[in-house]
């Protein structure tokens, strides 16, 4: 006897949409439990886990903040991911697009410089994002390398670029030595849009990116291009598709994207360079993409929920006097249960009888 | 009178009136003190004394204080979580990395009413103060014993970056081992990074293979020194108690004391004495102790104790004179001594270390 999964003949379109919530709705169950045992009162510790980074404008903007580098990110990856290129670097890419940004504010800095500085680091952050994508695309058109593999290790490429960087050649020389670039110009630095707050212009950006992308996908040819590779590459063949340049687009997209995230956070959040600019912005956003269901919009909603749960983490931290590994159990949970979900209602389990050898 | 809303209001405005005055009442007896740590609390180094800290904080002044920690704070996060703090009314704040220098600067103008402390940072701000321990003192006496110890006369080093608290820390290390044989070596490994156990393991390695028998290291975790109790050489435990992780290697370790310093600065803002001070605490004021020797003779043990009681007791100075570089300039001469900001800013391999600064 052994349990195989069978994939089920039809899943239910409104199944498919309660999935991600029916996970949601269990994590916020074992929530309940894990409070309850590490002796809160459970709806006390939900309220400032969930609603009080909600309850007035200064959390409401901090939450933009946090969300929009994981949605730019994400929105690239889910389009990635649909036409069935697995770019895991999205790390790298943030990274090296905070750097080709952050080039252009320390290659200005000290100089007359005027409001054309911040489009332009944008420009060059995104760029630099795109190009540093094509090379797994590359690499995978060009010599059939596997793009996971690649992309993922060009990951360590940029983190230790950056590193050689701030340590080197970039580094602030009144810094003790310390493996920092000076502080940015004030026009180098991202223009904040409220008063008492951290919103920044990086938040529209992301909007719009979301906008575009769900029209990308939903009313294009690009779009269906992009699911037909993803869904039925043979079919995408006779239709004239190419597959290989699909690659090349959708990797300096969510390059792209990715880069334009890092140059919005190091010139918006940090407002230098160093190593520690992101806390794995690139990899929390493939969780991102799967739990909006590799759809534009589904990304906005994930990226801003699980912005709230990086924020109630730390309320949580100041306010019940938890641990901060109890905010990383539940995002594994709600991982665990997305794809739990996913999987029993794509699939069903069933028990075969084992043939005799 | 009829109940209309706007009594109604009137009403739960004067109950919420209440609950905010008995909150202010109780604010004022009780001081919310908010540590922010650059690592987790579990890393039994850096971080994890820091919070050991704050623990002996509340300890030593009980009910007087309310301690809030948060771990692991990246840079952009930072911002967010000093806000937060103030906002849930904490009006001391240490921020406990060099990391945190610059992004404390920028915010501690914005909250003139909050007392700001960062750990390690170079200047101060008239809410703003800054602390660190002379960790250099207990260097010198690693250099001492590991010169009684190592029989290839070469000590292992797993350095963390090339700034001047790990230069000159290297550079003690020497000078307190040449005290005792001037013919002995150092061979460094950078990890770049505070906290890696796996990279830190593999330099630790590295450095027993080029003939290591006594390993420092100044990263945050425990994992040179383990490595070393597998590989039958001795090493040095770094901010706590490491003797548990590694019972064989294990000599002594720097075991760092946060606690008694913030108890006295919490108490500072209590009775409202606080100033924005930069303190620089050593063996003598208890910013840090040895531990417990262990794996050493008694004659190694008393060496230890009376150059540890020197340094405490200021009749030994770890930067006296002649100070010559690498290259061969003279510092300062005999008789003469660094200065704290020479120290801080130390950015020089004396001569007989051969090894290379990078960058």
């Amino acid at each position: 006897m052994r349990l195989v999964l069978e994939k089920r003949a039809e899943t239910p379109f409104a199944l498919r949409l309660l999935s991600p919530l029916l996970a949601v709705a269990l994590t916020l169950v074992s929530a309940v439990i894990i409070f309850a045992a590490m002796g809160q009162d459970p709806l006390h510790a939900l309220t400032v886990f969930f609603i009080l980074p909600l309850s007035d404008s200064w959390g409401l903007q901090e939450v933009a903040v946090k969300a929009t580098p994981l949605v730019l990110i994400s929105v690239g990856l889910a389009l990635c991911y649909r036409s069935n290129n697995w770019n895991i670097g999205a790390e790298g890419q943030f990274l090296v697009g905070a750097m080709a940004g952050g080039w252009l504010a320390l290659a200005t800095h000290g100089a007359p410089d005027g409001p054309w500085l911040m489009p332009a680091m944008l420009v060059c952050g995104a760029l630099g994002g795109a190009l540093f994508a094509l090379i797994p695309a590359l690499l995978k058109t060009r010599f059939g390398a596997n793009e996971i593999l690649t992309s993922l290790m060009l990951v360590y490429v940029a983190e230790l670029l950056l590193d050689w960087l701030v340590r080197g050649p970039w580094r602030d020389p009144q810094g003790f030595n310390m493996p920092v670039t000076v502080g940015f110009e004030p026009e180098a630095i991202v223009p904040l849009l409220l008063e008492g707050g951290r919103l920044n212009i990086g938040t529209p950006i992301a909007l719009l990116v979301v906008v575009l992308a769900a029209v990308l996908m939903g009313r294009t040819l690009k779009g269906f291009e992009i699911r037909l590779v993803g869904e039925a590459p043979r079919a995408a063949r006779f239709a004239g598709f190419s597959a290989d340049r699909l690659t090349w687009t959708v990797f300096a997209i969510s390059g792209g994207l990715a880069g334009l995230a890092g140059v919005l956070e190091a010139a918006g959040t940090v407002r230098m360079l160093q190593p520690g600019i992101s806390p794995g912005y690139g990899f929390t956003a493939i969780i991102v993409a799967f739990l909006g269901r590799l759809n534009p919009v589904g990304c906005l909603i994930a990226g801003v929920f699980l912005a709230v749960t990086f924020i109630g983490a730390e309320n949580a931290q100041i306010m019940l006097k938890l641990p901060l590994d109890v905010t990383r159990v539940f995002q594994g949970l709600l991982l665990f249960y997305v794809l739990a979900c996913d999987t029993l209602l794509l699939y069903r389990p069933r028990l075969v009888r084992s043939v005799a050898a | 009178m009829s109940l209309t809303r706007r009594t109604l209001m009137a009403g739960a405005g004067a109950l919420a009136g209440a609950a905010t005055l008995g909150r202010d009442a109780g604010a004022q007896q009780r001081l919310n003190v908010g540590v922010v740590l650059i690592g987790p609390v579990g890393d039994f180094g850096w971080s994890h004394m820091h919070d050991q800290g704050r623990r002996r904080m509340s300890e030593l002044l009980g009910d007087r204080v309310n301690a809030t920690t948060v771990e692991s704070v990246a840079p952009p996060d930072f911002d967010r979580v000093v806000t937060q703090l103030v906002r849930t009314g904490h009006r001391l704040i240490f921020t406990t990395s060099f990391s945190y220098f610059a992004p404390t600067q920028r915010l501690a103008p914005q909250h003139p009413q909050v007392f700001f402390e960062n750990a390690t940072g170079p200047t101060t701000l008239p809410n703003m103060a800054i602390y660190n321990a002379r960790f250099y003192e207990g260097r010198y006496i690693q250099g001492v014993i590991a010169a009684r110890k190592s029989r290839s006369k070469t000590i292992g080093y797993v350095a963390t970056f090339p700034v001047p608290e790990v230069i000159h820390a290297i550079n003690t290390v020497m000078r307190g081992a040449w005290s005792v044989d001037p013919s002995m070596k150092v061979r460094v490994v950078w990890v770049n990074a505070w906290s890696n156990p796996a990279r830190e393991a593999d330099a630790a390695r590295a450095l027993i293979d080029q003939g290591c028998d006594v390993l420092c290291s100044h990263t945050d975790g425990p994992a040179p020194l383990q490595l070393a109790n597998e590989r039958g050489v001795f090493g040095f435990g770094q901010a706590s108690d490491m003797t548990r992780f590694a019972p064989r290697a294990h000599l002594t370790s720097s075991v760092n004391n946060w606690g008694d310093y913030y108890a006295e600065r919490a108490r500072a803002v209590i009775d409202g004495s606080w100033r924005p001070t930069d303190t620089w605490g050593g063996l003598g004021s208890g910013m840090f102790r040895m531990a417990p020797w262990t794996n050493m003779t008694p004659e190694e043990v008393s060496e230890a104790e009376r150059v540890r009681d020197a340094i405490a007791a200021g009749t030994l100075h770890p930067f006296e004179g002649p100070i010559v570089r690498q290259d061969g300039t003279q510092v300062i001469a005999q008789g003469q001594r660094l200065t704290d900001d020479q120290i801080r800013a130390m950015n020089y391999f004396y001569r007989g270390i051969d090894v290379a600064i990078p960058g």
